[in-house]
């Protein structure tokens, strides 16, 4: 059931003009990085591996901008659209209806990344990181949108509107993505420590420091970022569920 | 003949608004029921409870004898024009049976069969490979029923399903109708056409408050109001719902 539902959502949101515009741009993103990296004065005296963090950083960043803004409307616009009704009416489970946007929304982040990828072997050429680079970001990469797909599915049924679900998901991607850019010299106070250590996305990003910069490759290795991710993750899992379970309750017309 | 739809003390509300008031209905196999009431009356709410959209606050629903719990078992033998005529706009008339047929388990050549008979049926072939976002109102209500009917369903209801249609448009979706009453289809038709009703419907009942005041055939409708045999089914109406408001 929910590969019809997949295959629906890639076909009507994935095969549009409106996605393959978003690939055009985040390839233009990481064009514009790799070239300013590899000309700009200043930029091209930084180390390689630091070069690559960049770059990692960016395609997250992107992915994770591109991801939310289309996993904000792929659930509410079931119910602006008012088909929301005529599908649950079919044998379609509200599992099945989750799983089905979840792997679209995965779709469109394995398309992004698939776009990064000439720009990851181009960036590492020469260092012997390039595998290590292109399955962090993968890793990483799919943790973290998972994560933040099941919460923006969790506001997607709370809200059935997809101006409050993007406006309130912005947020929160923001909220994570500023910290995560300061530099370490202004997280030495306990609470930024803590903050950093539970964000999601500085724990991408330091996760990828620890590879590239600090040649810590192995999963081990990187456990004390994986790991508060996973949580993250978990956290997302409960909230989505907490929101299916008051969606189920709430019927899928919740007025009359 | 068994009861194929029945619904015992059932009660919905919204907020402090009680929608449906311990309405209890039982529908016979092959019947053609209409359901009438005024505005915000509770009929949607009650089709919603019925087809497993919205579930009650009390009492309890058997579909063909499947409790409402059930709902993936009711939603195979159940086909429904909705209240909400939302489609996906960007998808052509086979298209859209054809995700729909799958969400049904229907493939092959089978799905082939229905998407084209249903289409013949609802007179949209010449239409079949168009986006549905440049359909007129008409030709969508169409489609609602072919999508409706996709499942080969014993039951089907139909939340107002001539609402904003031409004279010629209504009078195609009633012909349609009563070929599917006559292979025997139990049809539950909430409308507030009167006169479709009257034409169509072996037995009606009316709803008004959330609560059902009456039920029967037109003339024992017309027998409980004491109303002259002139009077259409408009009379009755009025004369019930403006009497147990």
């Amino acid at each position: 059931m929910l590969t019809h539902i997949w295959k629906k959502e890639i076909r009507g949101e994935l095969y549009t003009w409106k996605s393959m515009l978003w690939l055009v741009i985040a390839s233009l993103l990481f064009s514009f990085t790799s070239y300013l990296l590899l000309t700009n004065a200043e930029l091209s005296l930084l180390d390689q591996t630091e070069l690559m963090w960049l770059l990692g950083k960016i395609i997250i960043g992107v992915a994770l901008l591109i991801v939310t803004i289309d996993a904000s409307s792929i659930i509410t616009t079931e119910f602006e659209k008012e088909t929301a009704e005529s599908l649950f009416l079919a044998p379609v489970s509200l599992k099945d209806f989750i799983l089905g946007k979840l792997f679209a929304s995965l779709t469109l982040w394995a398309a992004i990344f698939v776009v990064s990828i000439p720009y990851i072997l181009v960036a590492s050429a020469g260092s012997g990181l390039g595998l290590a680079f292109m399955g962090y970001v993968a890793l990483l990469g799919t943790i973290g949108v998972i994560g933040f797909i099941f919460l923006i599915f969790g506001i997607s049924l709370l809200y059935r509107s997809s101006k409050n679900t993007i406006t309130t998901a912005l947020i929160i991607l923001l909220a994570f993505a500023t910290p995560a850019l300061f530099t370490s010299t202004l997280k030495n106070d306990i609470v930024s420590q803590v903050f950093s250590a539970a964000n999601p996305i500085d724990n991408m990003f330091n996760s990828l420091d620890n590879v590239l910069v600090d040649y810590k490759t192995s999963l081990i290795d990187n456990w004390q970022f994986l790991l508060p991710l996973v949580v993250f993750c978990m956290i997302a899992f409960a909230i989505l569920f907490l929101s299916a379970k008051r969606f189920e309750k709430q019927g899928i017309v919740k007025n009359d | 003949m068994p009861d194929i739809i029945s619904a015992e003390h059932l009660s919905k509300s919204y907020g402090a608004k009680k929608a449906v008031d311990d309405l209890n209905l039982q529908i016979k196999k092959g019947e053609f029921f209409g359901f009438l009431g005024p505005n915000g009356a509770g009929k949607t709410t009650t089709i919603r409870m019925l087809t497993g959209i919205l579930k009650p606050d009390n009492g309890k629903i058997a579909i063909d004898g499947h409790p409402s719990e059930d709902k993936q078992q009711i939603a195979k033998i159940i086909g429904v024009i909705p209240e909400s005529r939302g489609f996906y706009d960007w998808m052509t008339a086979v298209e859209y049976l054809g995700f729909f047929s799958d969400l049904y388990g229907i493939a092959g050549e089978e799905k082939d069969d229905r998407i084209a008979s249903l289409l013949s049926e609802v007179d949209l072939l010449k239409r079949k490979n168009s986006r549905i976002g440049t359909y007129s109102r008409g030709m969508r209500q169409r489609l609602g029923l072919a999508r409706a009917l996709v499942n080969n369903p014993q039951i089907l209801f139909l939340d107002e399903p001539t609402l904003g249609l031409d004279p010629q448009g209504q009078e195609d979706i009633q012909i349609l109708l009563k070929k599917l009453s006559a292979r025997g289809v139990t049809v539950f038709l909430s409308s507030h056409m009167l006169n479709e009703v009257s034409n169509l419907c072996s037995r009606i009942g009316i709803i008004n408050g959330g609560k059902l005041i009456a039920e029967g055939t037109v003339d024992e409708l017309r027998e409980k109001t004491k109303l002259n045999k002139d009077k259409t089914l408009t009379d009755i109406f009025l004369h019930l719902t403006r009497n147990n408001p």
